[in-house]
């Protein structure tokens, strides 16, 4: 069968029946099953501490209102982080290479955040779109701009995870094939291609974990302002 | 935190007591202000009467 560079990136489907939701729910059935024991084994006291040190970090800079968040945007980042880096494996479906998928996450996420900020504190939440201190001719010119750059971050927020893990799946695909094209015709050049498939490897892994670090702590921010 | 507001500062009087670029609530009126200002000229294109020009009979 011929895949050209772009199958990867199919939305999965069986005989027209789509898969998305179980390329969705798939990462949390590698999670282990709470239990009721206190100290458990290994991989669940490993998983607590990750879990308590990013949501320690996420809830450090927000008041006590914004601790509510704390579920939402921990489970947000155990979820992106396992879809991204389950996603670098062959033949695995990444499903935060679709746009609809991080629209869908960074749209109702950021609406949440400033209608929160708009319901509880409208003064600051609209006084915020002006800079302190602007001078006066500069003052609608500067609304403006500050409200075009607040309608855009739900945008920026999906297009960003998008573009860098379809960006980083697409390169590993091109450059796989010109190792493997390469290999017959020039070995050395193949190997020197290897070496640099390696490098980006690593550097998927860590763009994967960042990306998926990157959008909660944006959205934290977005929360900072408004709660 | 954001939103520090050094406006305590200030003594405004007149038209830059609401509106000014320091308290958060002179920020706060300028957004209202423009945001009105836009809708308001929205508005006005989109209801005002259109001008009709009389119909020109081919010969």
């Amino acid at each position: 069968m011929n895949l050209s560079f772009f199958d990867q990136f199919m939305s999965p489907q069986l005989l027209g029946i789509p898969l998305i939701m179980l390329a969705m729910m798939f990462p949390t059935l590698l999670l282990p099953f709470p239990t009721t024991r206190w100290i458990t084994n290994r991989l669940s006291t490993l998983q607590l501490w990750f879990i308590h040190l990013t949501t320690k970090q996420l809830m450090l800079p927000l008041n006590k209102g914004g601790h509510k968040w704390a579920l939402i945007l921990t489970s947000l980042m155990m979820l992106l982080l396992m879809i991204n880096l389950l996603g670098l494996l062959p033949y695995t479906f990444t499903p935060t290479t679709q746009l609809s998928m991080n629209m869908a996450l960074a749209f109702p996420l950021w609406l949440a955040t400033l209608l929160t900020g708009l319901r509880n504190q409208p003064t600051t939440s609209l006084g915020h779109l002006l800079p302190e201190g602007t001078p006066t001719p500069l003052i609608p010119a500067l609304i403006l701009i500050e409200t075009t750059s607040l309608l855009i971050r739900p945008l920026a927020l999906g297009v960003r995870l998008t573009a860098n893990l379809t960006a980083g799946h697409l390169l590993i695909q091109l450059i796989s094939t010109a190792t493997i094209t390469l290999l017959p015709i020039l070995p050395t050049v193949s190997i020197l291609t290897s070496l640099i498939l390696l490098l980006l490897t690593i550097l998927e892994i860590a763009v994967a974990m960042i990306q998926a670090y990157v959008f909660v702590l944006l959205l934290s921010l977005y929360l900072q302002e408004n709660i | 935190m954001a939103g520090h507001d050094s406006g305590s500062q200030h003594q405004f009087t007149g038209f830059q007591k609401y509106f000014n670029s320091y308290t958060i609530t002179g920020r706060r009126n300028y957004v209202i202000a423009t945001y009105t200002s836009i809708a308001m000229l929205i508005l006005y294109f989109k209801l005002r009467p259109k001008k009709k020009t009389p119909a020109v009979a081919d010969k």
